[in-house]
């Protein structure tokens, strides 16, 4: 099988009113509402509660802004609660966007402490979002199969063009700023902010080798803006230029400084990815239980509309046994546990709305004082990585695979009343995902 | 099914968007460049600014703040009601402060503002102080400032 090119849309310089697969737009979309959600508007309406109860304010940064009265602060924080969900269940969504963007500008003008560099990046990516026209809401991303949705390339190629301004300008300020260049003075400065245990040796690790490699790590920095602001405009960098950017943005989540923004960059690395293709093929008989019930699981989670479901009688004997298969866009097989944990690969959005939810969530949770629940997002992440170590996957595949496999099957037996614990409508082989050799 | 109806952009709604696209990249090109250099294209000068894509540029400065009032040589006293003024703030025990995206002219503006508002609204024959310690990343010539406001009797 040829192999497939990993970015879309195909032409980035020009086409630039083709139509595309809508649902990278969407799926983005959904990513930044409840990035916004949990992030965004709880902290804006903060800011704007304590400036309406504040008799004391400096100038706006344009004269011409209006000054926010308290009847005015309440109308904007319902307003963006309001557009949050509606972006969030596609409902108005260009609308909701905008208006999202401009009340968060608008706040941020209102006193340089509300401004935030990550703030300042949502807001940009809100202002695409208003301009996408995919006309996919959260319920037909989830609830139907169709991969039909086209939409004009334009927007998603200005988020493209966005990161990569993002990333030029983050260069070119760190070359001329005193405290970096050949010194890393900021570097060997920086004041790491604490997370969970998990993360507490790392940072500690972090923090004393800052000092140390400041201005080697701080050339390190800039040349690695600087490509990857060129990898997001030239096609042949573009695939190790995404695998850059994702490790380069954790790693400031993780280890230096947690905020949105590096969880704002992987969302919008969608935009390279692709979608509508039915690239990734699942082996599939309607008149097998285990089959229908791993396709109610994942059809829902499809929302770049990336896996087809095949016949069975094109399946290789591994899905003829129950198991889990996948033929990945290169022709490769997949089967039982090396099928499963590729699934967040073939179905990025869900499994980066997790780590999102586990991030924000985890940190909601840990501030309360309910524990270390920052680590959520690192364990996770943590845990899918090392499913790829060769030695332990051949230790934890079998177990691993059992236990979800045995959740997932009970899952699809109460999901779904005709497809019965009593095999009412069972398939022609044994009940339940059998485990494959996980060093498969 | 391939849906394309509506998708396909096309007569005026074309030159619109084309116009929208010229205007956001012109402004995203533009604007970062000019804030961070100046306007003068034969002397550019850089600078910390907001708006201009500088993640992490400098260390990002701490102070303490303590705003209190006083009489004559007198003790600190707390200013009545500082809540009302700026939520948040207390009186007259220092607050720790970070000027993450401030210059320090910023954070003497704010503060100079701030003392002149309650001596102007309170005519108590009170001195009102802002006093601003730099703990830590500070590169300006002075470790603390005192801001007065002498309020009229």
């Amino acid at each position: 099988m040829p192999r497939p090119r990993l970015t879309a849309p195909e032409r980035f310089w020009s086409g630039w009113f083709d139509v595309v697969p809508a649902y990278r737009l969407a799926t983005l979309r959904v990513l930044l509402a409840v990035i916004t959600l949990v992030f965004h508007v709880p902290k804006f309406n903060r800011m704007i509660a304590d400036y309406t109860a504040s008799s004391f304010h400096v100038p706006p940064a344009f004269s011409w802004i209006p000054v926010l009265s308290p009847a005015g602060g309440m109308a904007l924080m319902l307003a963006q609660d309001v557009a949050a969900w509606g972006l969030l269940l596609g409902w108005a969504p260009r609308l909701c966007a905008w208006l999202l963007a401009g009340a968060g500008f608008y706040v941020m003008s209102l006193d340089p402490e509300f401004f935030a560099h990550n703030a300042h990046f949502h807001l940009t990516l809100l202002a695409l979002i208003g301009c996408s026209a995919d006309r996919v809401s959260l319920r037909r991303l989830l609830a139907e199969d169709d991969a039909g949705s086209r939409c004009p390339a334009w927007p998603e190629r200005l988020v493209g063009i966005q990161l990569a301004i993002v990333f030029f300008y983050a260069a070119v300020d760190k070359i001329l700023s005193p405290y970096w260049g050949l010194s890393g003075a900021s570097l060997a400065a920086q004041h790491l902010s604490t997370r969970g245990p998990a993360f507490d040796r790392l940072q500690r690790m972090n923090e004393a080798a800052l000092p140390v490699l400041a201005g080697a790590l701080s050339v390190v920095t800039i040349v690695l803006e600087g490509f990857v602001a060129a990898a997001f405009l030239i096609r042949a960098l573009r695939p190790i230029g995404i695998v850059v950017t994702a490790l380069f943005v954790l790693y400031l989540e993780f280890v230096l400084k947690p905020g949105a923004f590096a969880w704002d960059v992987l969302a919008a690395l969608l935009v390279f990815v692709p979608a509508g293709d039915r690239a990734w093929q699942v082996a599939y008989d309607p008149a097998c239980r285990t089959c229908r019930g791993n396709r109610a699981l994942l059809s829902p989670l499809d929302w770049l509309r990336r896996l087809r479901w095949t016949p069975m009688e094109d399946a290789t004997s591994s899905a003829a046994r129950g198991e889990l298969e996948l033929v990945s866009p290169w022709g490769r097989v997949r089967s039982g546990f090396d099928a499963l944990r590729v699934l967040p690969i073939a179905l990025p959005g869900p499994f980066l709305l997790a780590l999102i939810v586990a991030r924000f969530g985890g940190g909601f949770l840990a501030a309360r004082g309910y524990g270390a629940w920052d680590d959520l997002p690192f364990l996770m992440l943590l845990g899918w990585l090392t499913l790829w170590v060769p030695g332990l996957a051949r230790v934890l595949g079998q177990p691993i695979y059992t236990t979800v496999s045995r959740a997932w099957d009970n899952w699809a037996t109460a999901a779904r009343p005709g497809g019965g614990a009593d095999g009412s409508v069972r398939c022609s082989h044994t009940r339940g995902i059998r485990v494959g050799d996980a060093s498969a | 099914m391939v849906d394309t109806a509506g998708s396909r952009v096309q007569g005026w709604r074309r030159y619109a968007a084309l116009a929208f696209i010229g205007a956001w990249l012109g402004v995203q090109l533009a604007v970062p460049l000019v804030q961070k250099l100046g306007v003068d294209p034969f002397a550019p000068r850089y600078r910390y600014a907001r708006y201009s894509w500088a993640m992490f540029s400098r260390p990002v400065p701490r102070f303490e703040v303590s705003i209190f009032r006083t009489r004559g040589a007198g003790e600190r006293e707390p200013v009545p009601g500082i809540e009302r003024y700026v939520r948040g703030y207390r009186s007259p025990a220092p607050m720790p402060m970070i000027a993450i995206y401030s210059s320090d002219e910023e954070v003497l503006d704010r503060f100079t503002r701030l003392v002149s508002t309650l001596a102007r609204e309170r005519h108590d024959g009170y001195a009102y102080v802002a006093s601003i310690r730099w703990t830590a990343k500070h590169s300006g010539a002075s470790d603390s400032v005192e801001i007065r406001a002498d309020a009229a009797p």
